[in-house]
């Protein structure tokens, strides 16, 4: 009896789950297995600072229950972290030190923080929240801190910044248009955010590049270029992902910013295919990589990849070059007023 | 206070020092004032890579039964751990080690069966053992480091407790079990975090004043026998009763007593009997094949009206069984077992504490009403370890409970004389005048062989009678619950009697009507107790690890109403859920 | 004439009486069919008991099943009639407990050697100071004729018609070769000779194995018979070495009535004087 296909996909993200779905929709007998180094099941990330400050709970970030794995045949392997790939062997190294063959491999790894070359000689008094686990650990220094410094920013910053307004913390902004993440503001945006935040009673600074951050009995003193000096219990960072592929590098797949995968999502191995954030998709059209943001858009790529792997040749079609309008959120509709 | 109620199992291979490991978790936690039940299994084949297994459920409230799902598990072998994790609650924990030597197979790492919703600590576990003491020995101790570490408990202390159990080995043993828990806590201090929510941090109860024993039954039974003027133990080894004898081996000679590790079970018991003869008191403790080959003599007991104590620790039967498996299935033989119309006392105890109250009482009975008295204990029992009170040594009064002739009586002696209560005055070897003989055949007062019409029946109920008197000794049924209008009343005996006490407080806090009873001598039968609580209780259910209901069918006759049984034989013990889950389909 | 002879009768009886024996005996009238050995066994054993002036209630007689299992209720001291094949482990049991008293085990060939064999090597090995009384009739004579571990090959019984198919135990061989510390055989037709080994089996200390050869007079009337015994019996010459484990073997495997002590070991300890000593 020949062994059953073992299509393996990592991250547990938007695009790995529609990759599994999609797997199993299309093959009732294959061993599907979603590897995720998050130890907490597939979650709305947009959710979590109001989990961070304590406003919903665990269920409330789920996005569907395990049962539905179990109920698909989905094996899902949680907290566990693939160190390397060998697509020679096809072979995964999991850091607990087990492999695990693949047939077919789908990489949506989604991204890592993403961190100001100004910043990285802080990058140990800085905190992160770009998913459950560090979510967690951030949890109780968020309760306990009196006065929070956020560093901004992504979308995730400002519905932090809501949520910790409703725990009465006393909250330092500081927010870059330029590195804004996913759309860059404008002047304007930036004047409108600063004026709306005074009025909630939050200290919000564009642009203003940090010169040193110190820390002195979990005291944490910020020193900006234009001379401010900002004193917190905390300090957290909010620019936005860079594709995670640091495990990669090296394996013979090759990366560039992200993993780089034609209008197919495949790699350069014809069994490993790459979607969602993590991903760097090549346009024939524009002759150019590409790198796709959003939910909806990690959803959609997940499910072609997998369809792709199975045999389809599905392409995915290139956004806009200007991709404001591609986040999930609408933009324009200028958000922050209601802030 | 918050409530603290977790079961940690710690699974390994022999060698693993899972066992030693789980013992120390067990002694500390007692230490610092929780209730600990703890049971360990360990392969019964051979030593070698077999499963270990040590279990313990820690609370700061009454722990009644060992508790059926697990909350954290230690892996420190990947498969027996995996073949372990069917009982892992499904928000449980598992430490394991992930940095073994070389990559491990797909699915040889317990990290790679851990179901969403379980929390897994990688532990280095190997090389900080290796860092802290040069050697693997130590993974357990990093283990136990790192759950310390992880779950609020006090790291200083328990490394004086690591300490004090290693005592009497030399420096080197000391060090690297001291080291390699510093290791473990330390690594988990700064690397770990922590995502669940378990922790004994919070809640430590003040720890008692009175001094405790952590013991197991079959420690609890070796004790009490030995404080109960113990003089000979004959035993054969058999799962799960050897310990008993093990520990008498070492305790009985320091008090000028003997035990003789005899030819078979024949033999232990005749032994026994020889003693209980001569007017010592003796024991023996085996298991169902062991009881079996003991049951003719056993029936020379009751007979010869000569006292003897035998222990029967049961097991998964019947043949040869499921020697380190769980059941409830030699009542009917413990009962009924043997040739002939022959009445025996029949103990049953439902905790460690009972185990030793039940032997004391044992040997006051079986010396008393000269006659066959057996303590029915379980693999469970035997190996469950509870912190108790130290329990009470038996007064002056109960070591010698011997009814002897008076000096008029021994004129004509009559070694089975009919008297009112049965009880014919003994006279012990060695007394002038008592000179007679004692036989397994029918006999007259004066013991010659008789086989008329009128002995038989006479000596026969007098056999029967006599040993009523052990009914008003022994402790009277336990009731838990209202004393009438009950929906449901759950009865329950040996081992099982915790679980389902635990499952009928907790069925009682959701709201249903239910009652609790148990006794611990089961012949002759407390019909009078347990007729009331049925009468009290609209239906009855008798929860039991055997298959055909052997407790139910001994109660049914006493009974008005018919009963409704839960019956496993699954070799497990019977918990606390199995049975709230067959009151709550009742209550439904 | 019937005066005189009950008055010669009287006589007799208080010589008897005056000698002390009787005091060992019960008013029970023993069972055994008129003619068989154990009267002669039971009359040495009360004997020697009497001469040995052991107290009666310091003296505890513990049987098997059969017709030597009847032997306690004709004897006035403890008498323990137990079930079959197990006097071993209960004698043994009373010594243990209760090292004053002096027990015999007595049991018949089936009830020592055929269903409690098994104990047998133990008690010896153990050299539990206790003395076996072996009443080797060579039948189970209680159920009427059957073949015992004991019966000559080929000799039909009522369970072999056509003749008994199993080779017999050899008991002396036996216990010499499980290590008894002291072992003798007896003719059932010679009391003196039976007091003389009785006194020295019941003063050793230590498990004294003493087989006792009788015939059964009612279900074995061609073979083992008083006639064909006495012509047999062969006392053991006085040169025969007691210490000897080999001469005691040799003379174990001819196979005739030789009776007397086969071997004695005075100086190995008994079990409870090792338990004392290595155990507390």
């Amino acid at each position: 009896m020949p062994k059953k296909d073992h299509y393996v996909i990592i991250g547990n993200g938007p695009a790995g789950n529609s990759a599994a779905d999609a797997f199993r929709a299309n093959d009732k007998d294959a061993r599907v297995t979603i590897i995720s180094d998050e130890a907490f099941s597939f979650f709305y990330r947009h959710k979590l600072p109001q989990f961070v400050a304590g406003n919903i709970g665990e269920d409330d970030l789920k996005v569907r229950p395990y049962s539905v794995y179990k109920e698909q045949n989905i094996r899902l392997r949680l907290g566990q972290c693939v160190d390397r790939i060998d697509p020679e062997e096809k072979i995964l190294y999991l850091r607990h030190m087990e492999k695990v063959g693949y047939t077919k491999l789908v990489i949506a790894t989604g991204g890592s923080p993403r961190i100001l070359p100004s910043l990285t000689s802080f990058e140990k008094h800085l905190r992160f929240m770009t998913g459950y686990n560090n979510a967690i650990k951030l949890m109780p220094e968020i309760q306990k801190a009196k006065t929070i410094t956020i560093l901004g920013g992504d979308l995730i910053s400002f519905e932090l910044v809501k949520a910790l307004r409703t725990m009465k913390k006393k909250i330092f902004f500081i927010f870059y248009s330029k590195c804004f993440w996913p759309v860059e503001l404008t002047g304007n945006m930036s004047a409108k955010i600063c004026a709306n935040m005074k009025k909630k009673n939050i200290e919000a600074y564009a642009d203003d590049t940090v010169e040193t951050l110190t820390e002195k009995g979990n005291l944490y003193t910020l020193k900006t270029a234009s001379g401010r000096t900002f004193k917190s219990d905390l300090v957290c960072c909010f620019l936005g992902l860079v594709p995670n592929i640091g495990y990669i590098i090296g394996s013979g797949i090759d990366t560039e910013r992200g993993v780089l995968v034609n209008e197919f999502m495949q790699t350069n191995y014809k069994d490993i295919y790459a979607c969602g954030d993590c991903a760097q998709i090549y346009d024939p059209k524009l002759k150019d990589y590409w790198i796709s943001i959003g939910w909806s858009n990690a959803g959609l790529q997940g499910k072609i990849a997998a369809m792709n792997l199975l045999g389809s040749s599905k392409v995915v079609k290139p956004l806009p070059k200007s991709i404001r309008d591609v986040v999930g959120i609408k933009i324009q509709t200028s958000w922050w007023d209601h802030f | 206070m918050a409530d603290v109620d977790i079961v940690i199992e710690i699974c390994g291979s022999a060698g693993d020092g899972t066992i030693s490991s789980g013992e120390i978790l067990s002694r500390f936690m007692s230490s610092q004032g929780f209730e600990i039940m703890s049971f360990d299994s360990y392969p019964s084949e051979i030593r070698g890579f077999g499963k270990c297994v040590a279990h313990s459920r820690i609370s700061n409230k009454k722990v009644l039964s060992p508790g059926k799902y697990t909350d954290i598990l230690i892996a420190l072998n990947n498969a027996h751990a995996i073949s372990q994790l069917h009982t892992l609650r499904e928000t449980g924990i598992v430490i394991f080690d992930n940095k073994p030597p070389n990559y491990l197979e797909e699915d040889q790492s317990i990290a790679g069966w851990i179901e969403p919703g379980m929390i897994s600590y990688g532990i280095p576990l190997l090389n900080l053992s290796q860092k802290a003491s040069g050697s693997a020995r130590g993974r357990n101790m990093v283990a136990l480091g790192a759950l310390a570490a992880i779950f609020g408990i006090d790291g200083e202390q328990m490394k004086s407790a690591i300490h004090a159990r290693y005592a009497k080995k030399n420096k080197v043993v000391i060090d690297s079990n001291i080291n390699s828990f510093a290791e473990g806590f330390t690594w988990a201090q700064q690397h770990v975090t922590k995502v669940d929510s378990y922790t004994f941090g919070h809640s430590k109860p003040k720890p008692s004043k009175e001094k405790k024993a952590i013991i197991n039954g079959n420690q609890a039974v070796a004790q009490a026998a030995i404080d109960s003027g113990l003089h000979l133990y004959a035993g054969y080894p058999i799962t799960p009763a050897t310990k008993i004898m093990e520990i008498v081996s070492r305790e009985l000679p320091k008090k000028g007593g003997v035990m003789v590790q005899t030819e078979d079970e024949i033999s232990a018991i005749g032994h026994v009997i020889g003693a209980g003869y001569a007017g010592k008191r003796a024991m023996t403790a085996t298991s169902g094949p062991g009881f079996c080959l003991m049951s003719e003599l056993a029936n020379l007991a009751v007979m010869a009206e000569v006292p003897a104590v035998l222990v029967n620790s049961q097991r998964g039967g019947p043949s040869t069984g499921l020697p380190t498996r769980n059941e409830q299935s030699d009542l009917n033989i413990a009962l009924f077992g043997g040739s002939g119309d022959s009445p025996r006392i029949v103990l049953a105890p439902t905790s460690v504490n009972e185990c030793y109250t039940c032997t004391t009482l044992a040997f006051y009975l079986a010396e008393k009403y000269q006659t066959l008295v057996i303590i029915l204990l379980d693999f469970f029992l035997s190996n469950s370890i509870r912190n108790i009170t130290t329990p009470v040594p038996p007064k002056a009064n109960q070591l010698n409970s011997n009814v002897a002739p008076t000096k008029t009586a021994l004129k004509d002696y009559k070694r089975y004389k009919l008297t009112k209560n049965g009880i014919s005055p003994r006279a012990i070897p060695g007394t002038p005048g008592g000179m007679c003989i004692s036989t397994g055949l029918e006999h007259s007062e004066h013991g010659h062989p008789r086989y008329d019409r009128n002995t038989h029946p006479a000596m026969t109920e007098k056999r029967f009678n006599k040993i009523q008197g052990a009914l008003s000794e022994a402790p009277k049924p336990r009731w838990v619950g209202p004393k009438k209008n009950v929906d449901i009343g759950v009865i329950a005996w040996g081992s099982t009697a915790g679980s389902a006490h635990e499952a009928v407080l907790n069925a009682r806090k959701e709201g249903i009507n239910v009652a609790f009873m148990s006794t611990v001598i089961l012949s002759p039968f407390p019909v009078k107790e347990i007729k009331k609580f049925s009468e009290a209780c609209s239906r009855i259910l008798v929860p039991e690890l055997n298959y055909t209901g052997q407790f139910a069918n001994v109660l049914s006759p006493h009974l008005s109403r018919s009963i409704e049984r839960l019956n496993m034989v699954t070799g497990l013990p019977i918990s606390a859920e199995d049975i709230l889950e067959k009151i709550r389909d009742m209550a439904r | 004439m019937d005066i005189l002879k009950n008055s010669y009768l009287d006589e007799e009886l208080e010589a008897v009486k005056k000698q002390g024996f009787l005091d060992y005996r019960t008013s029970q009238l023993p069972t055994w069919c008129p003619g068989c050995g154990y009267f002669g066994i039971t009359h040495a054993i009360v004997q020697t008991c009497n001469d040995l002036q052991l107290k009666k209630e310091e003296v505890c007689v513990v049987s098997g099943i059969g017709c030597a299992g009847r032997y306690p209720i004709f004897m006035d001291v403890y008498g323990f009639h137990t079930v079959h094949g197990r006097s071993l482990p209960i004698a043994a049991g009373i010594k243990l407990s209760r090292e004053e008293l002096t027990v015999f085990a007595v049991a018949g060939d089936g009830d020592a050697l055929g269903i409690g064999g098994g104990h047998l090597p133990h008690t010896i090995r153990r050299n539990v100071d206790i003395t076996l009384f072996l009443f080797d009739n060579s039948i189970y004579g209680l159920t009427k004729g059957q073949t015992s571990p004991t019966t000559p090959l080929n000799q039909a019984t009522n369970s072999h018609l056509k003749g008994n198919p199993d080779t017999p135990l050899k008991p002396v061989s036996l216990a010499l070769a499980y290590g008894a510390s002291f072992v003798a055989r007896c003719y059932a037709g010679d009391v003196d000779g039976m007091k003389d080994v009785f006194r020295q089996a019941i003063t050793h200390k230590g498990f004294s194995f003493i087989h006792i050869v009788t015939p059964c007079v009612t279900f074995d009337k061609t073979n083992i018979t008083w006639g064909r015994l006495n012509g047999t019996v062969e006392p053991i010459e006085p040169v025969h070495d007691q210490t000897s484990f080999e001469s005691a073997l040799r003379l174990a495997e001819i196979p005739r009535l030789i009776t007397g002590i086969f071997y004695q070991d005075k100086k190995r300890p008994s079990y409870m004087e090792i338990i004392r000593e290595t155990q507390s």
